[in-house]
């Protein structure tokens, strides 16, 4: 019977995970049945007034576009590019407001969707560069006007756009340049072919080229840094990167913050609308392959599921370390009243860290208190989720020891231990198979949480199913992959956590 | 001073006081090796107090204690190995639940004393032999009644070798049935040389055992006399009503 009832138990996650699994997959069904229908409402330039409308969150677009919402049209800002032309396929804006090369890319895969003949505006991109930086601005720009005239710089443009041309000039990084001026690092979004993308598990395209060139001049090592586009001014002021190439146009309100170099080129805001017209019935086999085995997709996932468990991991050792000391020294303070002052400051730290958004420290982690060191991105990301589980484990332990009979501390003293001792060898013990339950259910928040990693430009899971989703515009099959992978390791988890509580309570029965 | 290789316990005006309330109100008393003192006195008397001021689980707020020569309320010593001579019994035996019995008499001798396992574990089960509960060894507190848990408890402070053991109300807690073991035991360990002082109400326990009895009254020594004097001649009108409402 006793073997029976282990047995059972252990097979439960999965019976759990696979009635998951079926139920979700019920959705594919529903899912593809109401998916674009909607004929866009726009067809012209004046249609935008009242219309939804896409864009990229801090892109010229985004400006642009800012001005028709007092006339009564919606702006809907994406982070990605990608993720609006995935909103406008299933009919959630009207069109999309966008520059032209990146349009004609995502026209090309997505036939359902057209750009209006008219050109929404027409504007100059450039490099941004911090303002503290004159004389390296003054290098790029010579560098610019040497690659424009030698024609350079219409070649790696002509790789890119232009059926007859594309593919026929890349760009090779000269050999024998000396490169000893240092590094220049480079801040783009990788998300708006032609400019900058991913292919192949790479960053190329015309900015990444440019970049080389530029390098190739100054005699400097590159390094791309791929972040969310509506943090790459923040990284150039914040020193992180040295400028930000991304297909970014001069505005009056960029140049408030940050310096631009002379313009590369010239590029044009278009409108993509869907027509609705064409029936795309790919088979869910077809759609499966197409996000999961073309270009080792599923490698996104698995490279991310790494990332993800590293994170998680560390900063799970950081916050259980740190979190049972505060929680010591706290209850310390407590129950003897030591430590007054080192508690107030622990108080303050837990209010903090307590009060504010995980993403919003993460965020201020990278972009202000590392904001001038070249640092690891991961390692930043452990710290944060570290130091912010700390604050939770630490008021659960806390819970924890106060919790235990003040008869047990009085044993323990009156048998000879010192505080420490009796802190460590009988309250810390109790009070940790006490709050198990607790501290499991803060590791699941804590793996679910490093979601946001995404924002400081970490592939982890999530942003790896992001990226397959910014290839395939599919939603459905790289978003549930990734929920079906967290899921699994809260799954597991939670039955390796369980099995530890019920051989500590054995002990006892 | 002259008798002080036979004191073990020389309490000097000792005073304790919780916020405005005074529990102890000047104790003065000499302890001798190898006597069995029972603390009576109504509740509220300040007799737990007292015991527990002897090994500083309460800090005194006036007054000295002095161990075998040693005085424990100066700021300077090293309390922790003090308490090392002094065992203490609770009334709600306190074992530790995480532990087996065997692991509850043995980490002491093991992590302070520094005893090599195997001597200590010998120890620990001819300690267990002794109340009769070897078998148990190897279970965990909550599996005990209350009557061998105290058993334990007892075994717990003998397993490192006091000069002293303070029993504190040791019996209360426990269901009547049970009482009678428990005292089995602490008659057994009155006539082994050890310092026993016990804060009790079996009065049984302190005619037959005790050598002598200290009355406690308002945080005061109302009396402090052989058990025959005291039973049987009590002078303290106090005495005399306590006596009358317990026997």
């Amino acid at each position: 019977m006793k073997r029976l009832k282990s047995k059972s138990y252990s097979i439960r996650p999965f019976i759990i995970l696979m009635l998951l699994a079926i139920t979700l997959f019920a959705f594919v069904s529903c899912n593809s049945d109401d998916k674009s229908k909607s004929q866009s409402k726009v067809q012209t330039i004046d249609d935008l007034s009242g219309a939804t409308i896409g864009v990229q969150l801090g892109t010229t677009g985004d400006i642009f576009v800012s001005d028709y919402e007092k006339e009564g049209s919606t702006i809907e800002r994406f982070n990605k590019a990608a993720d609006a032309v995935q909103a406008l396929k299933l009919g959630k804006i009207d069109c999309i407001v966008i520059d032209e090369a990146p349009a004609n890319a995502f026209v090309e895969i997505n036939p359902e969707l057209s750009i209006l003949e008219e050109d929404f505006a027409v504007e100059e991109y450039a490099i941004c560069i911090s303002k503290k930086n004159p004389q390296l601005r003054e290098d790029i720009n010579s560098a610019i006007s040497q690659l424009k005239q030698d024609g350079t710089l219409e070649k790696i443009i002509s790789n890119y756009i232009g059926d007859s041309t594309k593919g026929q000039f890349p760009y090779i990084p000269k050999k024998d340049v000396d490169r000893s001026n240092g590094t220049l690092k480079v801040a783009t979004n990788a998300t708006f072919a032609p400019y900058e993308y991913m292919e192949g598990g790479e960053i190329i395209g015309i900015d990444i080229d440019l970049a080389k060139a530029i390098c190739d001049i100054l005699g400097m090592s590159l390094k791309i840094e791929d972040i969310e586009f509506d943090s790459i001014i923040s990284a150039v002021q914040s020193g992180k990167s040295d400028i930000g190439l991304s297909g970014m146009t001069v505005t009056e309100d960029r140049l408030k913050s940050i310096d631009f170099t002379d313009s590369y080129t010239t590029a044009t805001q278009v409108i993509i609308i869907n027509n609705g017209s064409i029936d795309t019935n790919v088979s869910f086999k077809e759609k499966l392959h197409n996000n999961f085995v073309v270009d080792s997709r599923w490698k996104n996932i698995t490279n991310g599921l790494l990332v993800t468990l590293e994170i998680s991991f560390f900063a799970v050792l950081i916050g259980i370390v740190l979190g049972f000391l505060i929680a010591i020294l706290r209850s310390t303070c407590d129950k003897t009243g030591k430590f007054k002052l080192l508690n107030i400051i622990l108080k303050a730290y837990l209010t903090i860290i307590r009060g504010t958004p995980t993403m919003v420290q993460l965020l201020i982690i990278y972009y202000v208190i590392f904001a001038s060191t070249d640092i690891n991105k991961i390692l930043v990301a452990v710290i944060a989720f570290g130091l912010n589980s700390s604050a939770y484990i630490a008021e659960i332990v806390r819970g924890g020891i106060m919790s235990i009979d003040e008869g047990q501390f009085e044993a323990g003293r009156s048998l000879g231990f010192t505080y420490s001792q009796t802190m460590f060898y009988f309250i810390l013990p109790q009070a940790f198979k006490n709050v198990l339950p607790a501290l499991c259910n803060e590791f699941i928040v804590l793996i679910k949480e490093t979601s946001i990693s995404g924002y400081i430009g970490i592939m982890d899971l999530t942003r790896g199913g992001d990226y397959i989703r910014s290839r395939t515009y599919e939603a459905f099959f790289p978003l549930i992959a990734v929920a079906l992978v967290y899921l699994v390791i809260v799954v597991v988890l939670t039955w390796l956590v369980s099995k530890l509580e019920k051989r500590l309570k054995n002990d006892e029965k | 001073m002259m008798k002080n290789n036979d004191v073990i316990i020389r309490v000097k005006d000792l005073k304790k006081s919780f916020n405005n309330l005074d529990v102890l109100k000047g104790i003065t008393t000499d302890i001798r090796r190898g006597e069995v003192v029972v603390i009576l006195g109504p509740s509220g008397c300040g007799k737990s107090t007292f015991l527990r001021c002897l090994n500083l689980l309460e800090e005194p707020t006036g007054g000295k204690v002095f161990l075998d020569g040693t005085e424990l309320t100066s700021p300077s010593v090293n309390i922790n190995e003090q308490r090392e001579k002094m065992m203490m019994v609770f009334q709600h035996f306190n074992l530790f639940p995480h532990l087996t019995i065997l692991e509850n008499l043995t980490i002491a001798p093991r992590k302070l004393k520094k005893i090599p396992a195997d001597e200590i574990n010998k120890k620990a089960m001819e300690l267990l032999t002794r109340v009769g509960l070897q078998d148990k060894a190897e279970a965990y507190p909550n599996q005990l009644s209350g009557g061998q848990k105290q058993r334990v408890a007892i075994c717990r402070a003998l397993a490192m070798e006091p000069e002293v053991i303070l029993f504190d109300e040791p019996t209360s807690a426990l269901d009547p049935e049970m009482v009678g073991e428990v005292l089995d035991v602490m008659k057994q360990l009155a006539g082994s040389g050890i310092t026993m002082i016990c804060v009790t109400h079996e009065m049984g326990f302190a005619k037959e055992v005790a050598s002598r009895v200290i009355f406690f009254d308002e945080g005061v020594i109302a009396e402090d006399d052989t058990p025959d004097e005291v039973f049987s001649n009590p002078k303290h009108p106090r005495l005399k009503e306590f006596l009358s409402r317990v026997c």
